[in-house]
C-alpha cells in the first residue's frame, strides 16, 4: 500500500536516542522499530522507562538527539517544521485530556482544523460528525469542566482525529479512568483500529490493557528490551 | 469556530486583567486625541482669524521666535499701504495681561485702529462700537466677559489702578477672538507706554497668486532690515505658541503610549505563561509558530483598540468639558477631528501591536513537550 515492493511499514525509527541537559540524561537509547500501516501496538514500561519520549518523537514532538523516524519512508528529520506532519499525519491523545478550558466540546474538536482549508461552518460540520462518532454529539455544547473524565477523554479523541490522522497516538490515555471508564475509552480505540484502518500506538504501564493490542513492546531504560 | 471566538474567549476568562490593561490604553489613548487635538484645535482657531478675513501676509520683527513679542515701529505701516500691491494693511500691538484676583491668566489684549479690517466683521451683542473720542475704553469679546464677569459699564484694570471702561461686548466667529480684548491702539500704546510701537501688520494683497505674493513679500521686506514677512499659515505654524502646544502634545502623549506599551507586554506575557500548557496543545495538534503568533497578536490588538474606543470617548468627554470652563474655554472649541480620532486608533493598534509582539514570539518559542508538562 506505502510502496511498490508491497512493504506495509507506516513508521521506522532507526537508531533513535535522545539526551536531554547535554547527554546527562539518556532518555533513548539506540531504539529502532518498525510500525505496519493499520498495526495496533502497546509500548509498555515502568516510569521513565523513555516510552513517552519515544511516542514524542514519533509523532513529531520532539526531534531525536540520534538517529532518524522515517514516516512512509519520508525522513522526519529532514521536514523543515514538523507542524504540518503534527496536523495532517498524526492524532495525538495524552493522560490528561489536554482540553481548551474556555471552548466547548464542538470547539475543541475544531482547534487542529485550522490548519486545514475549511471554512467556520465546515469545520463545525466535520467537528459534529466527530463528536457523534465518540458518541458526544449530546454533550457538544459543553465546556471540559462539564464533562466527566471519561466523557473529556472521548472528546480528545475526537480532536485527534480531526484532520484524519494515519497514526494515533495515546499516551496513558486511561491512567485517569478508571477501569469501567478505561474498558469503554479502549474499546473506542479499537473500533477506530477496525473501522478506520487506523494504525494506533498505545503507551501504557497495565498490562491488562496492552494484552488487547497485536504487539506488545517492552522498554526499560531508554532501551527496547523485548519484542516478540 | 473562528479564530475570533477563541479570541474572545482568552480576552473573556480574565474580566479584571483584560479591563485594566484596556484602561491603561484608553489613558494613553485618551491624551493623545485630547492634547494633539486640543493643540490642532488652538492651531485652526488661530489660523481661522486671519483666514477669515482674506489676510495673505503678516509682517513682524525677523528673529522673534515668540509672535506676541514682536516689536515694529508704527511707520511701516504708511509704507506698506502705499504699494500699488496692497490693498489693505492693518496693524495690530498685541500685549497679554492677566487678571490675578479672578484666576485668569494669559488674555489677549489688541490694540486696533478703529478703521481697521480687523474689525469689520465683529458683532456687537451688547453696548456699542470703540468710538474715536473713547478714552480708556475697551471691547470684550463674548467669551471673556462672561470669564470676567464683566457687563457693559464695568470697569476693567487692564493694568493696575489705570480702570477702562467696557463700551461694549461683540461677538466673532472665533473662540480666539471671542476670549480677546479689544482697544483703540493709540489708548493700548499709552496704556502700556508703547508709543508708536506695534506688534504685527496683516497685509492683504491684490493679487493672491503665488508668485504675485512672493513679489510682495520680497518689496515689504526690502523697507527694513530687521522685518519678516511671512504667509499667513507659517505665520502660525512657527509661532512658538503653537510649536510648543505640539511638542507638549507629544511629549505627553509618547509617555502615555510608552506606559500603555509596558502594560500591554506585562499583561500577554502573564498571560501566555498562564496559558503554557494551553499554547503547547495548540502546537502538539499542528497548530504552527505562525499561527499561535497570530493568536497573541490578534489578543493584544483586540484590547488596544478596545483601549482606542473608550480613550477617544474620554477624550471627546473631556475636551467637552475643558471648552466650558472660563480657563480654557477661549482657546478649546470642543470639536475632535476625525483625523485625530483616527490617529488615536492607529497608536492603539500599535500598542497592541508592539506590546503583544514579543509575548507572542516567546509563547512560538516554547517547545511543545516541555510546555505539556506544565501545570
Amino acid at each position: 500500500m506505502n510502496s511498490v515492493d508491497g512493504d506495509r511499514t507506516l513508521l521506522r525509527a532507526d537508531r533513535v536516542s535522545k539526551q536531554y541537559r547535554d547527554g546527562r540524561v539518556e532518555a533513548l537509547v539506540d531504539v529502532s522499530l518498525r510500525i505496519s500501516s493499520g498495526e495496533y501496538l502497546a509500548v509498555m514500561g515502568p516510569s521513565g522507562s523513555g516510552k513517552s519520549t519515544l511516542l514524542n518523537i514519533l509523532g513529531g514532538l520532539d526531534r531525536p538527539t540520534e538517529g532518524e523516524v522515517y514516516f512512509q519512508g519520508q525522513a522526519l528529520g529532514a521536514m523543515k517544521n514538523l507542524d504540518r506532519y503534527r496536523a495532517e499525519k498524526v492524532g495525538f491523545v495524552f493522560q490528561s485530556f489536554h482540553l481548551l478550558p474556555t471552548l466547548t466540546a464542538l470547539q475543541n474538536v475544531q482547534i487542529p482544523m485550522f490548519e486545514l482549508s475549511l471554512s467556520a461552518a465546515q469545520r463545525a460540520q466535520r467537528a459534529a460528525e466527530l463528536l457523534d462518532l465518540v458518541g458526544m454529539s449530546h454533550r457538544s455544547s459543553h465546556v471540559p469542566a462539564e464533562l466527566s473524565v471519561g466523557e473529556r477523554q472521548r472528546v480528545a479523541i475526537a480532536r485527534a482525529l480531526a484532520n484524519g490522522p494515519l497514526l494515533l497516538l495515546a499516551d496513558e490515555p486511561t491512567g485517569n479512568l478508571d477501569t469501567k471508564t478505561a474498558a469503554g475509552i479502549l474499546d473506542l480505540f479499537e473500533r477506530l483500529h477496525d473501522e478506520q484502518g487506523l494504525t494506533l500506538v498505545l503507551v501504557t504501564h497495565d498490562p491488562g490493557l496492552a494484552a488487547r493490542a497485536q504487539r506488545i513492546v517492552r522498554m526499560r531504560d531508554g532501551r527496547i528490551v523485548a519484542e516478540p | 469556530m473562528r479564530l475570533a471566538t477563541l479570541v474572545w474567549s482568552n480576552l473573556r476568562r480574565r474580566p479584571t486583567r483584560s479591563a485594566l490593561t484596556v484602561s491603561g490604553v484608553a489613558i494613553a489613548v485618551m491624551a493623545v486625541v485630547a492634547l494633539v487635538g486640543v493643540a490642532r484645535s488652538f492651531e485652526k482657531t488661530l489660523l481661522a482669524i486671519y483666514q477669515a478675513r482674506g489676510v495673505d501676509l503678516v509682517v513682524v520683527r525677523a528673529g522673534g521666535v515668540q509672535r506676541l513679542g514682536s516689536v515694529l515701529d508704527q511707520k511701516l505701516v504708511d509704507q506698506v499701504r502705499q504699494m500699488p500691491g496692497v490693498a489693505h494693511v492693518a496693524p495690530a500691538l498685541a500685549e497679554v495681561v492677566s487678571f490675578e484676583k479672578l484666576d485668569i491668566f494669559g488674555v489677549l489684549v489688541r490694540g486696533l485702529p478703529l478703521d481697521s479690517f480687523l474689525l469689520d466683521d465683529l458683532n456687537v451683542v451688547a453696548g456699542r462700537r470703540l468710538e474715536s473720542f473713547d478714552r480708556r475704553a475697551v471691547m470684550l469679546g463674548a467669551v471673556i466677559a462672561r470669564n470676567l464677569d464683566a457687563a457693559v459699564g464695568a470697569k476693567l484694570e487692564i493694568v493696575p489702578g489705570k480702570p477702562c471702561e467696557v463700551v461694549g461686548i461683540f461677538q466673532s466667529h472665533n473662540l480666539f477672538e471671542d476670549g480677546s480684548i479689544i482697544m483703540p491702539l493709540e489708548e493700548l500704546q499709552t496704556l502700556m507706554d508703547r508709543k508708536g510701537e506695534v506688534t504685527a501688520l496683516m497685509v492683504i494683497a491684490r493679487d493672491k497668486s503665488k508668485a504675485g505674493l512672493d513679489a510682495l513679500r520680497e518689496q515689504i521686506s526690502s523697507l527694513a532690515p530687521q522685518i519678516e514677512v511671512l504667509m499667513t499659515r507659517d505665520y502660525i505654524e512657527t509661532a512658538i505658541e503653537v510649536r510648543l502646544a505640539r511638542a507638549v502634545a507629544w511629549l505627553t502623549s509618547t509617555i502615555a503610549l510608552m506606559v500603555g506599551t509596558i502594560g500591554m507586554i506585562n499583561t500577554m506575557l502573564t498571560a501566555v505563561f498562564e496559558r503554557t500548557r494551553e499554547i503547547a496543545i495548540l502546537r502538539a495538534v499542528g497548530w504552527g509558530k505562525g499561527r499561535v503568533v497570530g493568536l497573541i497578536l490578534a489578543e493584544s490588538i483586540v484590547l488596544g483598540l478596545a483601549g482606542a474606543v473608550a480613550g477617544s470617548l474620554l477624550a471627546i468627554a473631556i475636551t467637552q468639558f475643558l471648552s466650558r470652563l472660563p480657563q480654557s474655554g477661549r482657546l478649546i472649541s470642543g470639536e475632535i477631528s476625525p483625523g485625530v480620532v483616527a490617529q488615536g486608533f492607529l497608536i492603539a493598534a500599535m500598542v497592541g501591536l508592539v506590546g503583544g509582539l514579543f509575548p507572542a514570539f516567546r509563547a512560538a518559542q516554547l517547545a511543545p513537550t516541555e510546555g505539556l508538562r506544565h501545570e
